[in-house]
């Protein structure tokens, strides 16, 4: 362990603190590099990030089961305030508002049955994910229904990769050895993908119609 | 040979990184994007320089203003858009409205609306729910454009346009966009519309591509889409050259459609043009745009001649491959052959009225080929006259000739050789090319 780590945690600063913070220039760079290499393009920065916190607080299980009934009722609740033809900010109050009373009752039914890991799920990590619940819905008003699942798969994608890499032992040893090496290294190869102007992977098999028809174009 | 075309493809497609990272950021200043993403902005400065744009009927800019307006004041046929959304998002159109109560709207797929669904859609707009920051927006009531008869068995109930990609001042790739079935009557591909490249050169369609494959027919029928006139070509890629440079837009995607009565009409400018017209062209943008760069356009006419010169010649690729004949313009390079077999390049004049090739006496015996063979009478506007005749061999557009020539005194004249049609067999002549080629003698 680093003498700078070693010396915050005999000072009693928790060493989960420490390690999800040095998460984030990792949780970061790996979003960055999906988008800018590999093509994925998930929702920004911000959401999938938020989601691979919010699954190490919950846990994978509980995460996608709650993500994934979040956002089912979410829809549902946008389509039923759709017909009440109100103000956009009303009308998402009250999908948020529906979305608490569902998982209040879920938390209800976990407790009649005794289920103690799901009433015990983080309190954070379900707000910030009604929360989201904004964005998602935000983006099925604007886009048609296939591009909307594609996001969200991707977002989804990204968060279980981070969640993965920030879950593994080896990984968070490997932080705490070597923070400022963590942190510098990820700066740098930030920098080197934000100067990165080649074709992404997605686009390779976007364009590959036009690719095939360079080769025969320079033998002419 | 895999890897060797993924190299080629990164070198001359234009990704998305390659595109905001070279193209659009040095080019498009912060008032140029600002010009681009606000519809209203960008057609008060394109009209103030004469050019063609939609009419506004009216602008709604706050709930105020949707309550207190003139519903009245309203024609039967109208397009409401948001003044700053984002791929075709948020338009609504409607054809016509019904002569008996209550009066409803009728939309592009025959549904009908009344007063209070066009009052929630302009709130939708207010609210910014299309608008590509979602900050609140402005909402606005334009003319609907009237289809051209040309255009209507492609397009399913909407409007195609011509998306051209222009890069300091020189228009550098093309594409019309037609809506179909799956579109729901909107031209945006990434809906299932319909894109077809288009010849920069003659404005004559090439490969058409739904969904990202390429298709020959518009769907459900037998129409070809390869081979659409668009017309008043020319006069598009100067509206494009002119908005261009009207609006300092550096790096710039134009969608321009064609009104029935109107003619060419600019609709939309973008700072940030998508790259699918890479598909329908079947050619990499990348490539093109580093031919264009740093060329200094002075005139609108200099930027459209340059596009036409430079990225033309789809269409004629194409006939060569259908005929298996080259085609070449009425001025045309040519090389003529002299007795060592060595090549001697000069300008030559295509003239399908004459049936040999005439080639001057003075060149003739300069390269050593004026060993007569024969003498032939021909009829000119002169009268009978006996002309010798020579072998004679040439290479005209890198297809090699072997022929018999007359030899006639023509120092007087512009061309030192004429190519009759004898000798053209295994060519095509199209007189609009090479018009501005200039001679050179040998």
């Amino acid at each position: 362990m680093s003498f700078i780590t070693q010396y915050m945690i005999n000072q009693g600063v928790p060493q989960e603190t420490i390690i999800l913070l040095l998460m984030l220039p990792i949780f970061t760079t790996i979003i960055v590099f999906a988008r800018q290499i590999i093509g994925i393009k998930g929702f920004g920065i911000y959401t999938p990030l938020i989601i691979a916190f919010i699954f190490l607080a919950t846990g994978l299980k509980y995460g996608l089961v709650l993500f994934v009934i979040i956002l089912l009722i979410g829809t549902l609740l946008r389509l039923l305030a759709k017909r009440l033809r109100l103000l956009y900010l009303p009308r998402m109050s009250i999908v948020l508002i529906g979305i608490t009373l569902t998982i209040l009752i879920l938390l209800l039914g976990g407790a009649y049955l005794e289920q103690k890991n799901l009433i015990a799920v983080s309190a954070f990590g379900i707000l910030i994910m009604v929360v989201l619940v904004e964005k998602f819905i935000a983006l099925q008003i604007k886009q048609e229904a296939k591009k909307t699942i594609i996001l969200i798969l991707e977002t989804l994608a990204l968060s279980i990769i981070c969640y993965w890499i920030a879950s593994w032992p080896w990984f968070q040893n490997l932080t705490l050895a070597y923070p400022l090496w963590i942190i510098l290294g990820a700066l740098i190869v930030n920098i080197l993908l934000g100067k990165w102007t080649g074709l992404r992977f997605s686009e390779y098999s976007r364009f590959w119609e036009v690719i095939k028809n360079i080769e025969p174009a320079e033998k002419k | 040979m895999f890897f060797n075309s993924i190299r080629k493809a990164n070198s001359a497609l234009l990704g998305i990184n390659a595109r905001n990272l070279t193209y659009k950021r040095p080019s498009n200043s912060r008032r140029a994007i600002q010009i681009a993403d606000s519809k209203l902005l960008a057609k008060k400065i394109l009209s103030k320089n004469g050019l063609p744009t939609l009419q506004t009927y009216s602008t709604i800019k706050t709930i105020q203003e949707l309550r207190d307006f003139d519903w009245t004041s309203l024609p039967s046929t109208f397009t409401l858009k948001p003044n700053k959304g984002l791929g075709g998002e948020g338009i609504m159109i409607v054809y016509g409205r019904k002569k008996k109560f209550p009066y409803p709207w009728i939309k592009a797929d025959h549904k009908h609306i009344q007063i209070k669904d066009i009052q929630s859609h302009i709130l939708n707009i207010l609210e910014g729910t299309f608008s590509s920051t979602s900050l609140p927006d402005i909402a606005f009531f334009e003319e609907r454009i009237k289809l051209l008869k040309l255009f209507k068995p492609y397009a399913y109930r909407g409007i195609p346009d011509i998306r051209i990609i222009s890069y300091n001042s020189v228009p550098v790739m093309a594409e019309i966009r037609f809506p179909t079935k799956e579109s729901g009557g909107k031209a945006n591909l990434h809906l299932g519309g319909i894109g077809v490249g288009v010849d920069m050169g003659t404005g004559v369609t090439t490969n058409a591509i739904q969904n990202d494959r390429i298709i020959e027919h518009a769907p459900g029928t037998r129409l070809p889409l390869r081979g659409i006139q668009i017309p008043d070509w020319k006069e598009v890629l100067r509206l494009v050259v002119h908005a261009q440079q009207v609006t300092k837009i550096g790096f710039l995607g134009i969608d321009i459609a064609i009104d029935r009565e109107k003619g060419p009409v600019i609709l939309e400018l973008n700072a940030r043009p998508g790259l699918s017209i890479q598909i329908a062209n079947l050619t990499p943008l990348d490539d093109r745009l580093q031919r264009v760069k740093g060329l200094k356009v002075k005139t609108i006419n200099q930027g459209v001649k340059i596009a036409q010169n430079l990225f033309g010649g789809e269409i004629e690729e194409g006939l060569e491959e259908i005929s298996g004949r080259k085609v070449i313009g009425i001025n045309e390079p040519i090389e003529i052959l002299d007795k060592e077999k060595n090549h001697h390049s000069t300008m030559a004049k295509v003239d399908t009225g004459a049936y040999r090739t005439t080639i001057c006496s003075v060149l003739a015996k300069k390269l050593n080929i004026n060993q007569v063979i024969g003498q032939k009478k021909v009829r000119g506007a002169l009268g009978l006259e006996e002309r010798p005749i020579i072998n004679l061999a040439f290479v005209l557009d890198k297809r090699l000739v072997t022929t018999e020539a007359f030899i006639a005194d023509r120092t007087e004249m512009k061309y030192d050789i004429i190519v009759g049609r004898k000798d053209l067999k295994r060519f095509l002549v199209d007189p609009a090319k090479n018009v501005f080629m200039r001679r050179k003698k040998l």
